[in-house]
């Protein structure tokens, strides 16, 4: 799992200012389509120039709520302020918002420099100067070899760069972005990434993306929303919904983890220990936890942050467990290593390949034993 | 759009363009070529073992029950198909293989499908009821089928005009009936406009009328007359809701018209029909001062036709006086049956515009045949009229 | 023709017949006819493509050479009405007898011209108003839920399933002075006279718009329904209103529908002979009334062929310029 790490911002994060007025409110907002409730009563506040993430599974309103933001659907509750000025009843094409389109809707009867010139003649913009950002736009996405053609003699990754460009020459102050990568190759989508955020860092603009692909919001945000069943269940920076998820929902849909349920044994303000079955030891956890004492409740752990090996580590009273080795996957710069526990759970432990080669490499059915650090365990209650 | 398509598409396309013209037949042209005709129209099959008779008559024109009683009668099945108009059974007869064993045109249609060889001779041996037709009408008809060969007498009528009595009294009390001015004096005719003038569809009927009218000789097949002919049906133009040849019949009953130039007997029908559905409509009919055509409906047989002996058959139950005076009886128009005539009701008989005194009688005069040139340029002059060009 | 519509019903068709094909293959006669075309080498795909090409030439190719063969004849009292092209003599000299006077006779008489422009002129007219009215009820179609898409495109097609003279009969009982609409009207007092509309070109265009219209309907139905609605958000989105959206990214992209009903309706309207006849008044000038005219008043088999032979050059014409408009349309 590859812990996107932003380039530095150069800005503060403001969601942490509590001075600090948002750019777009969403207050309590609802959507049902039926008896189908897509949106539930969402509140999320988003600041100027963030490129924010809403992450979450198909079906889950990631996408309706993008949609109320661009005005194609109007929340049946709540409100949305943008720069302050409430949004209800303002048609699409009076917003101040730009979106690109998961399948990029390019207009197939119009070339490459008509599509992109579209949203600047609906605003009667001056020819000279039209075609002007027209052509600055097309340098800056790299294809001003390409103006005169129609979209089906594009590439994928052609199309979505005109989808930008005709999103971005009309310099919104917000741009939506469906699923944005996508459509894109593996190769290509890295790279577009990070050409999205120079453009981002570029021009200012405040971004929200819509994306169920945890990486491509891992590696573009700067937060994000993680949405479940119609709920943004958890709001932060990639670290903290990395490192810190409130919930099993989150630690799980969020890169890959394992779950020990467990019981509260002992605790302190500084300190918890709990009794897991499931991960047949004691667990410690180097800090205090809000939760009433003999509550059930679950660890998570992330495969990368237990230590696999065939010598027991120096304490194996806590934080320590053994089990089986049942099925190693080698993926190159690391190997995946799937241990059957006593307790018949199947943990999940990821290694480093730090040498190329070594005698004392672990095999199949190897009796193995696993430990981790104090702080490395996060106890979710719900 | 692929070739296929193209293709399908102009299929489409030429068959709507072909659509009236490809009834044609494709055997070389012969004056008479009766049955090798490999062409095959849509009417009944011919075939030997058929007890049948194939009959193709004007619409509205025959008693209710002459079939009934010929098919009791005889045991044949009578299949019987209408027309309206002497151009369509004249189109069907010229590209043969009709199918029907009787057809009914008007005679001086004949003259020129008797030319094309179109009917076969009448063997008078089968028709003993020859007997009864009317010498008269016979030598009107031996000027269109030189010795009476070909043709008999169906019924005949004048061409004049019919009126609805209260419309046109309330529009013009003096208004000037009895006269063609009815009809070709645009300041009278123009008066009735608002409640419907409608006159026949054919310029065969309406022009030597237009003749008459003008005291030229209607046979005159000359470029000048028919100009000055036009110029008169032209007057009438504005005011004439429709040309069409049967259908007044309806709309004069209903009150949808008040005014047409229309054969004697269908104006009658409209009579008959607007007194059965008792709707306050009063119909009446005169044959004009000036003199008006008199036309006769003549019978025979075809010489494709597949029942020829049943046929004959026929002619000859409609020979009969009580059979044609029926009929008569039932659509008000004469007949050239002389012995049938004591049978016909005392109304018609006694109507002098159907069954013209000899002052009116004088006045009557037949249609002449025209070269093909002079037709052309009658239709063409017809168009522009109905056209208004 | 939009080819996507007519390959989807295609689809559809050939998807419910299945069952039925295979038994008819079974069917003895049948089975005969399959093995005789295979003894001449006409197999499967050959098979396929040999027979509409030999319907084309039975159904189309050889009326059309009968008619262009009667179109250089001469007209004659006669059964049939015309003179033979080419005569043997028994000295053995073939004659070939081409009488080109039909023809310039249409170029003489200035009915012809006039007959072929009104027929275009109604033609057109009504094909616009086909598509003014249509246009609306394809997009409403092609824009409702699937359900509900499926009855109303059975709606469109309904009128096929009566005969197309009754239902044009249907229309002077509508139309007439003493008619539905009029007697209604009377009735409720809003007018006291009858209106006119009988014997009318209002008559001819209601008449020809209500057969046509779903010639018209269904192409466009087929190529709004294919069109993508992201499109018109994305429209939108960049600040287009709907309105202008709707001129310049729908009609666009349903081009191909528009040319393609247009013509289904154009063509057959400009040969249309029953309903100016039935509905149309006297002055109601159409090229299938002229030609009905050469046919029947005036006997000219002749000249009543040059005249559907010159139709069909004009209909040539138009479907020449109407396949470059589609391909036009219809590259993106």
């Amino acid at each position: 799992m590859s812990e996107g790490k932003k380039p530095d911002p150069l800005m503060v994060a403001p969601w942490k200012d509590p001075a600090a007025t948002p750019y777009i409110r969403i207050q309590n907002v609802t959507k049902k389509f039926g008896d189908f409730v897509a949106v539930n009563n969402v509140s999320l506040n988003i600041y100027k120039q963030e490129l924010f993430c809403l992450l979450g599974g198909s079906g889950c309103g990631k996408s309706t709520l993008l949609r109320m933001l661009a005005g194609f659907e109007e929340p049946d509750g709540g409100q949305i302020f943008l720069d302050g000025q409430d949004m209800a009843g303002i048609a699409p094409y009076k917003r101040p918002v730009n979106m690109m389109f998961q399948s990029y809707a390019l207009f197939p009867h119009m070339n490459v420099e008509d599509n992109v010139a579209f949203g600047l003649k609906q605003d009667h913009t001056p020819k000279k100067e039209l075609w002007d950002r027209v052509k600055g736009m097309l340098e800056m996405v790299k294809l001003s070899g390409f103006a005169s053609r129609k979209p089906h003699q594009l590439s994928g990754g052609q199309r979505q760069r005109v989808a930008l460009a005709r999103a971005l020459v009309k310099q919104p102050k917000l741009l939506l972005l469906d699923e944005p990568l996508g459509a894109l190759d593996r190769k290509l989508r890295e790279s577009t990434q990070f050409e999205l955020m120079n453009i981002q860092e570029k021009l200012g603009v405040t971004f929200v993306v819509v994306t169920h692909d945890q990486e491509e919001a891992m590696t573009l945000a700067s937060r994000i929303g993680v949405m479940n069943l119609g709920q943004i269940v958890q709001v932060g920076t990639p670290t903290e919904i990395y490192e810190f998820p409130t919930s099993r929902f989150v630690a799980d849909f969020v890169g890959s983890v394992n779950m020990f349920d467990g019981r509260i044994t002992d605790e302190d303000n500084d300190y918890v220990r709990i009794s897991s079955e499931d991960a047949g030891c004691t667990i410690f956890i180097n800090h205090g936890v809000a939760a009433p004492p003999s509550a059930a409740l679950a660890v998570a752990i992330r495969p990368e942050k237990i230590a696999i090996s065939r010598s027991p580590p120096a304490n194996t009273q806590e934080n320590c467990t053994q089990g089986i080795v049942e099925d190693i996957a080698y993926m190159g710069d690391m190997s995946v290593f799937n241990v059957r526990l006593k307790s018949g759970k199947l943990a999940k432990v990821t290694q480093p390949n730090l040498v190329r080669h070594t005698d004392d490499a672990i095999h199949w059915d190897d009796h193995v034993f696993m430990s981790w650090h104090a702080a490395s365990g996060v106890v979710l209650t719900v | 759009m692929t070739k296929a398509g193209f293709i399908a598409q102009l299929s489409c396309a030429v068959f709507i363009g072909l659509l009236s013209a490809c009834g044609g037949s494709d055997e070389a042209p012969s004056a008479a070529a009766p049955a090798e005709s490999t062409e095959a129209t849509a009417t009944p099959a011919p075939s030997a073992e058929d007890n049948v008779v194939n009959i193709y008559n004007w619409s509205d024109y025959i008693a209710e029950d002459t079939i009934v009683n010929f098919e009791k009668e005889t045991g044949i099945k009578v299949q019987y198909d209408v027309f309206d108009s002497n151009e369509v059974l004249e189109a069907k007869l010229l590209a043969g293989n009709t199918g029907y064993d009787i057809v009914v045109p008007s005679a001086f249609f004949v003259a020129r499908q008797i030319q094309a060889g179109v009917f076969q001779p009448l063997d008078r041996s089968k028709l003993p009821n020859y007997k009864n037709l009317d010498p008269e009408i016979m030598t009107i008809l031996a000027g269109y089928d030189p010795d009476n060969q070909h043709v008999l007498p169906w019924l005949w009528g004048t061409t004049g005009v019919g009126y609805n009595v209260k419309m046109i009294k309330e529009r013009m009390p003096d208004a000037p009936l009895g006269s063609w001015d009815m009809i070709f004096k645009p300041e009278v005719v123009s008066k009735f406009k608002d409640c419907g003038v409608a006159t026949l569809d054919t310029p065969a009927e309406v022009f030597p009328t237009g003749l008459r009218y003008l005291g030229l000789p209607t046979g005159s097949q000359t470029e000048e007359n028919l100009a000055q002919v036009e110029t008169l049906t032209m007057g009438l133009r504005p005011s004439v809701k429709y040309f069409h040849s049967s259908q007044y019949i309806n709309d004069l009953a209903n009150g949808e018209l008040c005014l047409v130039l229309g054969w004697s007997g269908d104006v009658f029908i409209a009579r008959d029909r607007a007194d059965e559905a008792k709707n306050g409509q009063e119909i009446a009919y005169f044959i004009p001062k000036e003199g008006a055509l008199l036309w006769v409906d003549t019978m025979a047989i075809p010489k494709d036709a597949p029942h020829a002996a049943n046929a004959y058959k026929f002619l000859d139950y409609i020979l009969r006086p009580e059979v044609i005076a029926a009929v008569t009886n039932y659509v008000s128009y004469a007949n050239g049956n002389l012995a049938a005539t004591p049978l016909v009701n005392e109304k018609i008989r006694a109507d002098p515009s159907i069954y013209p005194d000899s002052e009116t009688k004088a006045k009557l005069f037949p249609n002449v045949v025209n070269t093909p040139e002079y037709d052309r340029l009658t239709t063409r002059a017809w168009t522009r009229i109905k056209t208004n060009q | 023709m939009s080819r996507a519509g007519y390959l989807a019903l295609g689809d559809q068709l050939a998807t419910s017949a299945e069952p039925l094909i295979r038994n008819l293959v079974r069917l003895a006669p049948i089975r005969i006819l399959l093995n005789l075309f295979g003894r001449l080498g006409l197999r499967g795909r050959g098979l396929v493509i040999f027979l509409p090409y030999a319907w084309l030439a039975l159904f189309f190719l050889i009326p059309f050479v009968i008619v262009l063969k009667i179109s250089f004849a001469d007209q004659l009292i006669a059964r049939p009405p015309y003179s033979a092209l080419w005569e043997l003599s028994e000295k053995g000299y073939l004659t070939i007898k081409l009488n080109l006077n039909n023809y310039r006779f249409l170029i003489d008489d200035a009915l012809y011209w006039k007959a072929y422009l009104n027929s275009v002129k109604i033609a057109f007219v009504s094909a616009l108003i086909c598509l003014i009215v249509g246009y609306p009820m394809a997009y409403g179609m092609a824009r409702a839920d699937k359900a509900w898409r499926n009855i109303l495109l059975m709606l469109v097609i309904l009128p096929f399933w009566t005969s197309f003279l009754l239902r044009v009969y249907a229309w002077i009982g509508l139309l007439n002075n003493n008619g539905i609409i009029n007697n209604a009207l009377l009735g409720l007092g809003l007018i006291d006279q009858p209106i006119v509309m009988m014997k009318t070109d209002f008559a001819v265009y209601v008449g020809i718009v209500y057969s046509y219209l779903p010639f018209m309907i269904l192409p466009l139905f087929t190529a709004l329904e294919k069109m993508d609605v992201t499109l018109l958000e994305a429209a939108a989105d960049l600040g287009c209103k709907p309105l202008k959206a709707f001129f310049t990214i729908t009609i666009p992209l349903s081009m191909p529908g528009i040319i393609a009903g247009f013509s289904l309706v154009f063509i057959p309207a400009l040969g249309e002979f029953v309903i100016p006849d039935l509905l149309g008044g006297t002055d109601t000038l159409m090229i299938g009334h002229v030609l009905w005219n050469e046919f029947f008043s005036n006997r000219a088999w002749p000249v009543a062929s040059a005249v559907a032979i010159a139709m069909l050059l004009l209909v040539l014409v138009i479907l020449y310029l109407q396949s470059r408009f589609q391909r036009a349309a219809e590259a993106p």
